[in-house]
């Protein structure tokens, strides 16, 4: 993976010198909290609703098991024992202190970590598909490409003060596990007819209170034209979008307000007037950043060696979370595997530092050190030998990491919600838990099949409840919390938002109406459809007949 | 700090962040500054109210709380009227941290 160049450590170096400055001076009386305030921000430190919150930038998901440990570390000293993994496949801490955070920022610079732009209108950490460099599936691996992105727009001075914050992900296969259509801007990796390698780029997506779907801004842009067609469109944004209400900021009410057509047409024009040579990378320096996330030596092995087929025969427990979490992997006799942080009795995302360490442990041990961060709130550890995964599994279980429900109606994606977040209205861990519970039964999450449910705790939808396939709003209303439902959302390749149902439940009401919905569903489906297709080939009115029973 | 103005009727308590911690609290009968709601005066009396502004702006700009706001109370429970206040008084109702500690 890539590792920092000497402008990179000086540049994390000098921001993390500054911030200590600013927090002495905060503390001294000397910066008043409004002076301060866009400061702590713009190194990812929130004032929740019961305390600071510290979010640590993870570019791309992509992380090593030093710096997995130093996170742990972090959690231990400075924190309450663990962190949260975000849907921005970021790490957040929900309970630092003001004066440690500038040691915990030079513990996270001594590994290459930091917090830059985990906050602000400006240019958000690149997400990417978590399977990037192991799956077969993608073109070619889209990190070295996210890692461009990252240095373009680090403090880029023209891109720091946008009408709103800016988020960018990233895939190279078709199959999309990075959300990129509801993105401000998505990248897909594709390859035109000629058999060139270049880049798809969507524009307007988003979720929030106005969740849109991404339009096609650019079918194909060669490899050079990126960092300057990406340029343009932040410009465009910049010049055009709205600043006097931040709900109507985002890229996506501009493209909506102009119509894509228009949109593309200034974004056209303002590349047009932009010397390439001025932001291009040449091709010797793509190759040099390329170079750091060459692949891992992969021995020659045989996909399904006896062992492991043994192993599936002999232990039920392996085989049916080796069937749910392990995905194929591009090299023969290799296996990504998928750490589920969805056990029934801790919130979704959040691993203690204990079982930081195991996982850093097991990184080392099975996957070449590497692991990565999923915006489903998950791990995924990319390069595992098949023969290896019965141990692999066994450690897991020792370290209370071996849930088989990846994908499942228990991963669901829940963001913190009421009880942490200032912004919320309602809570949502309790109402993620209320349905694990009531679908515990792992038999029965395996006989429903795929089900993604995704549970935000406000109208900003950081639980991306518009794309769940059952979707759950969290409200509040004269002092009672209620929860709306959206069926049909789509977070994948076909992205689609999902259609509120009505009126609003108890969460008691609720998880009885869910169970209501799947039974239906169960008895309702035809061959192998899943919940999501079975919505579609009959319409929302049924499901809508039973979840109001 | 919260977002919304509170209606200013009725009894009222004072909230703000501790700088250093971050952790809620409110000023109590002795204008000190505590974590504890229990003990967070609730008054109607203009004097108070305005000795609790006073001491509120004192010292959030003596740097030892931020974002200082007036609260409402239920008259009858003792508590915060708005939901979200209610739930700064009782803290995470779900906090991995707690499992942590008793495990």
């Amino acid at each position: 993976m890539y590792r920092y160049d000497e402008f990179d450590a000086q540049l994390v170096a000098d921001r993390t010198r500054q911030f200590r400055g600013q927090v002495e001076r905060r503390l001294a009386g000397r910066l008043s909290e409004a002076e301060f305030r866009p400061l702590r921000l713009m190194n990812g430190l929130y004032l929740q609703l019961h305390a600071y919150m510290l979010r640590v930038a993870v570019p791309y998901g992509t992380l090593n098991s030093e710096q997995f440990r130093m996170l742990a570390h972090l959690a231990e000293k400075y924190d309450r024992g663990y962190g949260h993994i975000t849907t921005r496949q970021n790490m957040q801490f929900n309970w630092p202190k003001l004066p440690d955070v500038p040691d915990m920022l030079d513990d996270l610079a001594s590994v290459q970590m930091h917090a830059i732009q985990t906050s602000g209108n400006c240019i958000r950490n690149v997400t990417c598909d978590p399977y990037a460099g192991a799956t077969a599936e993608e073109v070619e691996d889209p990190r070295p490409m996210a890692e461009l992105i990252r240095q373009w727009s680090t403090l880029h001075p023209e891109f720091t003060f946008l009408p709103r914050k800016f988020k960018i992900a990233v895939t190279a296969a078709e199959k999309d596990r990075a959300l990129i259509k509801a993105h401000d801007i998505g990248i897909q990796i594709v390859r035109n007819t000629n058999g060139d390698v270049g880049y798809k780029i969507y524009v307007g997506g988003g979720l929030g209170r106005t969740p849109i779907i991404g339009q096609i801004l650019r079918e194909f842009l060669t490899k050079g034209e990126l960092l300057a067609y990406l340029t343009a469109a932040l410009r465009v944004y910049n010049r055009y979008g709205r600043r006097d209400n931040k709900y109507k900021a985002r890229i996506k009410i501009l493209v909506q307000e102009t119509g894509i057509e228009t949109f593309r047409d200034q974004v056209e024009a303002e590349y047009a007037s932009i010397d390439i040579s001025d932001i291009a990378v040449s091709e010797e320096e793509r190759n040099r950043i390329t170079a750091y996330f060459a692949p891992p030596e992969f021995e020659t092995l045989d996909n399904d060696p006896a062992e492991l087929q043994k192993a599936l025969e002999a232990n039920k427990a392996f085989s049916l979370w080796a069937k749910n979490n392990v995905a194929a992997h591009k090299a023969s006799g290799y296996a990504i595997v998928n750490i589920s942080l969805k056990p029934k009795d801790l919130a979704p995302g959040d691993i203690t530092a204990a079982q930081m360490r195991a996982v850093s442990d097991i990184a080392d041990k099975y996957s070449f050190g590497e692991l990565r961060s999923t915006h489903q709130q998950n791990l995924v550890l990319p390069h595992v030998k098949q023969s290896d995964l019965l141990a692999l599994f066994a450690e897991l279980e020792t370290a209370g990491l071996a849930a088989d429900n990846i994908n499942l109606i228990t991963d669901i994606i829940c963001c913190p919600g009421m009880d942490f977040c200032a912004l919320a209205t309602a809570r949502s861990i309790p109402i993620s838990q209320a349905i694990a519970e009531r679908f515990a039964d792992p038999e029965r999450q395996r006989t429903i099949g795929e089900m993604q449910i995704k549970i935000s705790g406000c109208i900003n939808a950081c639980g991306h409840h518009h794309v769940g396939h059952i979707g759950i709003l969290g409200l509040e209303k004269a002092g009672v919390e209620f929860y709306q439902v959206k069926l049909g959302g789509d977070a994948s390749e076909h992205a689609e938002i999902g259609k509120v149902t009505g009126p609003g439940f108890s969460q008691e009401e609720l998880v009885d109406g869910i169970e209501r919905m799947v039974d239906f569903y169960l008895e309702t489906r035809e061959d192998s459809e899943r919940f999501l297709d079975t919505y579609r080939r009959i319409g929302i009115a049924p499901f809508k007949e039973v979840l109001y029973a | 700090m919260s977002t919304l103005k509170h209606k200013g009727k009725g009894p009222q308590s004072m909230t703000a962040n501790e700088l250093r911690d971050g952790y809620s609290v409110w000023l109590d009968e002795n204008l000190d500054w505590t974590r504890d709601f229990k003990r967070a005066l609730r008054t109607e009396d203009q004097d108070l109210i305005d000795r609790m502004q006073l001491k509120a702006d004192t010292d959030e700009k003596a740097n030892f709380v931020v974002g200082v706001y007036f609260i409402d109370i239920e008259p009858d429970t003792g508590l915060p009227v708005r939901y979200r206040e209610k739930f700064r008084v009782n803290g995470p109702s779900y906090d991995t941290a707690d499992l942590l500690e008793t495990t």
